[in-house]
């Protein structure tokens, strides 16, 4: 019984494994999306990490998590770090071209703008500090 | 694209139901209790004739009056995500009755199936279901009649301030 049971644990287990690496191919596919589309957004480059964030007016998440997280993080790195906002209602041609399916939706950029990392929904402060830190 | 009247769709609703959806199957799976799963059917079937999210009561009533999820209010047509639940109910029906006759392998599969498709929605915010839905509008299939939110792809999440 107890075998049987972990067999089917594993199994559980092995299948969410898949989704997840899917998931991942998904954004690594997003990512190198972004990758050709950096050079229009950001022209020139600034040399230092940038977040390409992508919100709306009325995106409730975006105001109450996002936005402050986005400015702590400012606070905190100062003019190390490079925030791109984007309001995906005013230009739904770039929320396209990125890939942008909700908000918020951040794209991590290193100092050479390639796209290294993309949260879908909400990044917390301690998550965006540990991408920047490995970009 | 036609005139429509988009309503006041809250995604947190969804989410809950999605999150229960996808939990509980992966419960039943790991026990092999094919009960459990005719129970997820039994509530989204539930969930499909009321009109609401089939866990949707558990957000309502708990979770968002402790503000342990914050309602997230979208402009959208509720119709795609109706007639996905009822999708998701016609496969976990079909995957009880499966189970029930012994058909572990089309049973499991179907059931797995809707915990890709919950998982694909409440993580990915797409919905299979509404593009399903949104295809068939297109078609010109009788009571399929919405298009998706202005901007919005067909069954992805719609952008906040969306308009019809």
């Amino acid at each position: 019984m107890s075998s049987e049971l972990l067999l089917r644990f594993a199994w559980a287990v092995g299948i969410i494994f898949l989704g997840v690496s899917a998931y991942w191919l998904a954004n690594q596919f997003l990512l190198s999306r972004a990758k050709n589309n950096v050079s229009s957004l950001l022209h020139p480059l600034p040399n230092k990490p940038v977040i390409v964030y992508f919100t709306t007016p009325d995106c409730a998440p975006c105001k109450t998590v996002q936005r402050p997280a986005l400015e702590k993080l400012t606070k905190l790195l100062g003019e190390k770090l490079h925030v791109v906002e984007i309001d995906a209602t005013e230009r739904p041609d770039l929320a396209k071209t990125w890939g942008v399916m909700s908000v918020p939706t951040t794209f991590l950029l290193n100092a050479r703008g390639e796209a290294r990392y993309v949260n879908n929904g909400v990044a917390r402060v301690e998550k965006l500090m540990e991408q920047i830190q490995t970009l | 694209m036609t005139s429509q009247t988009l309503q006041k769709v809250d995604h947190s609703a969804l989410k809950t139901n999605q999150l229960f959806i996808i939990f509980l199957n992966i419960l039943a799976f790991i026990l092999n209790q094919p009960i459990l799963t005719a129970f997820v059917a039994f509530v989204m079937g539930i969930g499909a004739v009321l009109k609401t999210p089939g866990f949707g009561f558990i957000y309502k009533s708990i979770l968002k009056p402790r503000g342990w999820m914050k309602p997230d209010v979208l402009n959208d047509n509720p119709e795609p995500h109706r007639f996905s639940q009822i999708i998701g109910f016609a496969f976990l029906l079909a995957g009880s009755i499966a189970l029930f006759l012994g058909s572990a392998g089309l049973g499991w599969t179907l059931v797995w199936i809707v915990i890709a498709l919950a998982s694909l929605n409440a993580f990915g915010g797409f919905c299979v279901g509404c593009a399903v839905y949104y295809w068939l509008a297109r078609l010109g299939v009788p009571s399929f009649g919405k298009q998706p939110p202005a901007g919005t792809t067909p069954g992805a999440k719609p952008k906040a301030g969306a308009t019809a």
